[in-house]
């Protein structure tokens, strides 16, 4: 759910522009395939082992879930206001987040911008505070907060608003860098002071990709303002959560049909606000304006309404500063002595979650991204049907479906790695998908002129030119697994977040602070090692 | 305002240095107010870092640069900014801001006179806006102020950014290849316009040129440059396309082989 655009996802605009880049040998990169196909294999027949994985468990859960559906059916919504209310102040908290994580990303990306940057020690001390916000995750930043300020909304719009400053901070610093410097220096030629020739030099050229990247996050953060509620940071997460633990299952689907509703409203707005301000027609330069005007103005009044009806004051934001702070210097000194050995345990299931469901959504989404794929599928209508299934998978929150799975399987890793398995594949899916219909059409008419059948097109046209980008989402899927396999313990679905939650649930702050700091490292690492990896390929 | 001193430009032993290329190898330059300097040579023989030397786009390496009254070469920062707002300079591609209106992108040139940043047309006051659009009209583009800059012609970006520079107000006008993208009937066209303008604002100009004829057709005075030196520097008047020519001759080594 929480996560920066992969190379060429149809996320921000033009973000994924590829350059031109000197490739590794080829003798190297096979080596570096091999290598990297015999390590996934290893890790994942390893993980498998580790959370002793049984097939014979996920068919009996077939029962169990197919009972669940049957409890879920059909959906009621018990008090509809109070719904509605709920569904409001979930879309607010999400606008409200990534407005505020806008405000912070700006001058945190100049600042971390190779070309505008006062000093390489401050650029990299910026993209320091990036990663960190980004390496950290979203229900993790929620759990410090709800317990530093309180519950409520408030504690869920900053999680939010920190964590997103990892991905727009990122993502509007790229952008500085792509501008083309020419403007700027006739800016500076005419006398402009330094900040007059950042904002009408610079400024103007980031200014669609930026919007883009904003759309982009709302969207991503409505899915993730869903199950806030679950720490108790806000939103309709909570009264989910309460209708799933009282087993009220057709209340609990009343609610993500709602949900449902909003989020593939958002993806139609989206798509509508893209178009009409990323894509401008040279022949109506009145018309874009109006355009732009009323977006902001809308964006403006949202802000200011989102502040009134969550009830928060806007100088809060300023006033709170002091308890994150105090919140994040009860986290110091970690202290990793307290559970000892079941910390590393759950490190360890944490990782094995990662992989494992990363291995089963690849095996899934190649397939069914191919299905979706119009290029490749044998029948439109079996590419939309793919298309729509993944974009329902995708809707969904992890927490939501990690929740499922408990109820089916049980607690433990068993329901987490079926629950981000089958999350993966509206990830993994879509791109796979996507990438599959911009392949070069050449091949694939030269394997048909040869007599070649759909078998033979698919293996000798069509998998060799996506190889690479599968490569890629993989690694990326990866780290986005791994990020969220800390979080599912929230709900027992395995891993290091049930520790995480405990420990700040019984006020242990140094235990949590030690916690993060290891989520911290795994997902730094993990980030670093995929993106030599992806250089290498 | 007081009376402009008699030499727009000097420049005393300038050298710039890029790492281990020296593009520009102590060149004296003596520019005197009202005069129309072209610079000439070969590809990489120096011309753009020079005029980009005259207003501190580049910092110098070594030597002396005074311009009006400012020595560039140890001017601090904010110095640097005031005499810029005096200083025109006309890039080879334009450099507006493709998405922005050309009314926008020509008060752009204001920011220097105003205080603190602007963004969006809201932010100028009205006279500013007439300002520019009058100088849009100068230009013969007043109809095309609302479009999008990236949406006009080659010849056409290349005149709103003489209208964006005309803004500026300046006394110094430095003009580097200012018609080497653009087809030949534009380029006649901007380079008219442009001295048209300069003639009628008595500004001082120190334009680099490809386009020997045009030089031989405007300049009141010549500047040859090879590998960073200065190899030419006399009056137009009476001047022949041969010597002018010898400027373009390759760079000799030592052992007389051409270097390519
Ligand atoms: N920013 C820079 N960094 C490094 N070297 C540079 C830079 N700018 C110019 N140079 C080098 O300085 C030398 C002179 O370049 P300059 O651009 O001044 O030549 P020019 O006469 O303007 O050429 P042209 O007619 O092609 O524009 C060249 O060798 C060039 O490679
Ligand atoms: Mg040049």
């Amino acid at each position: 759910m929480n996560a920066l655009a992969p190379p060429r996802v149809s996320g921000p605009g033009g973000t994924g522009r590829p350059r031109p880049r000197s490739r590794p040998p080829l003798s190297w990169r096979r080596r570096v395939l091999v290598t990297l196909g015999g390590v996934g294999l290893f890790a994942t027949v390893a993980s498998w082992w580790y959370l002793e994985f049984s097939p014979a468990v996920l068919l009996d859960g077939t029962d169990a879930v197919a009972r669940l559906v049957g409890r879920m059916l059909p959906p009621v919504v018990d008090d509809p206001g109070r719904t509605v209310d709920l569904v409001v102040e979930t879309l607010l908290m999400a606008l409200l987040g990534t407005v505020i994580a806008t405000v912070l990303s700006v001058p945190l990306a100049f600042l971390a911008a190779r070309n505008t940057t006062p000093h390489p020690v401050v650029q990299a001390a910026a993209r320091g505070v990036i990663t960190f916000c980004r390496a950290v995750p979203d229900l993790v930043f929620a759990i410090v907060l709800v317990r530093a300020m309180g519950i409520g909304v408030l504690a869920g719009v900053l999680a939010l608003a920190l964590h997103s400053v990892g991905m727009l901070g990122k993502l509007f610093a790229d952008a500085i860098e792509e501008i083309d410097e020419g403007p700027r220096e006739a800016v500076r030629s005419t006398g402009a002071g330094r900040l007059a020739v950042l904002v009408s030099g610079v400024v103007p050229q980031v200014v669609p990709s930026w919007i883009g990247t904003f759309v982009y996050r709302v969207d991503i953060n409505l899915r993730i303002s869903v199950v806030l509620g679950f720490v108790g940071a806000g939103g309709i997460g909570f009264a989910l959560q309460s209708s799933l633990r009282s087993l009220s299952y057709d209340a609990a689907l009343g609610m993500v049909l709602a949900i449902l509703a909003v989020l593939a409203a958002m993806e139609v707005a989206s798509v509508g606000v893209r178009h009409l301000l990323l894509q401008p027609s040279a022949r109506h330069p009145r018309r874009d304006r109006a355009a732009r005007w009323i977006f902001g103005a809308g964006l403006l009044l949202a802000t200011g309404f989102a502040f009134a009806w969550l009830r928060i004051d806007p100088l809060t934001m300023v006033t709170s500063a002091p308890d994150v702070v105090a919140a994040a210097m009860r986290l110091v000194p970690p202290d990793f002595g307290l559970v000892g050995g079941q910390l590393w345990e759950a490190v360890l299931q944490t990782l094995a979650i990662g992989v494992l469901a990363t291995a089963g959504g690849i095996v899934m989404s190649i397939p069914l991204g191919l299905l979706a794929a119009r290029t490749v599928s044998p029948h439109p209508v079996l590419a939309w049907a793919a298309r729509g299934l993944m974009l329902a998978v995708r809707s969904v929150p992890e927490l939501i479906l990690a929740v499922v799975f408990v109820a089916a399987v049980g607690l433990g890793p068993v329901a987490g790695v079926c629950a981000l398995g089958i999350g993966s594949i509206g990830f993994l899916g879509k791109l796979v998908a996507d990438a599959a219909e911009e392949i070069d059409l050449g091949p694939v008419e030269a394997v048909r002129a040869v007599g070649g059948g759909w078998w033979q097109v698919l293996f000798s046209a069509v998998l060799p030119q996506v190889m690479p980008s599968l490569i890629g989402s993989s690694l990326y899927l990866l780290d986005v697994n791994i990020r969220h396999s800390t979080v599912l313990g929230i709900v027992g679905a395995g891993g290091v977040g049930f520790l995480l939650y405990e420990a700040v649930r019984t006020l242990n702050f140094e235990f949590a602070g030690a916690i993060i700091l290891i989520v911290f490292v795994i997902v730094y690492v993990i980030e670093r090692l995929s993106g030599w990896i992806r250089a290498q390929v | 305002m007081s009376a402009p001193p008699a030499t727009a430009v000097t420049t005393r032993g300038l050298v710039k240095r890029f790492g281990t290329t020296t593009a520009v190898d102590g060149v004296d330059l003596e520019v005197r107010t009202g005069e129309l300097v072209v610079l000439l040579g070969l590809s990489g023989s120096g011309k753009s870092t020079l005029l980009r030397c005259l207003n501190g786009l580049h910092p110098v390496t070594a030597g002396e640069v005074v311009v009006d009254t400012v020595a560039v070469h140890r001017a601090r920062p904010a110095e640097l900014r005031r005499l810029r707002t005096d200083v025109g300079f006309v890039f080879q591609q334009f450099n507006l801001i493709g998405r922005l209106t050309c009314l926008e992108n020509v008060l752009i040139g204001a920011l220097g006179r105003v205080r603190g940043p602007r963004y969006g047309l809201l932010t100028w006051s009205a006279r500013h806006k007439r300002e520019a659009l009058a100088h849009l009209d100068r230009i013969g583009l007043a109809d095309q102020a609302d479009q999008r800059a990236d949406t006009l012609s080659g010849g056409q970006q290349q005149r709103v950014a003489l209208a964006r520079t005309l803004m500026q107000g300046p006394r110094l006008l430095l003009a580097d290849e200012p018609v080497a993208s653009l087809d030949p009937e534009n380029a006649g066209t901007v380079m008219d316009l442009l001295l048209r303008v300069c003639r009628e604002d008595r500004l001082t100009v120190v334009c680099t040129l490809h386009q020997v004829d045009l030089a031989l057709g405007w300049a009141h005075r010549l500047v040859g440059l090879r590998g960073g030196r200065k190899v030419l520097d006399r009056t137009a008047d009476g001047v022949s396309r041969a010597e002018v020519m010898e400027v373009y001759r390759r760079l000799e080594t030592a052992t007389g082989m051409a270097v390519a």
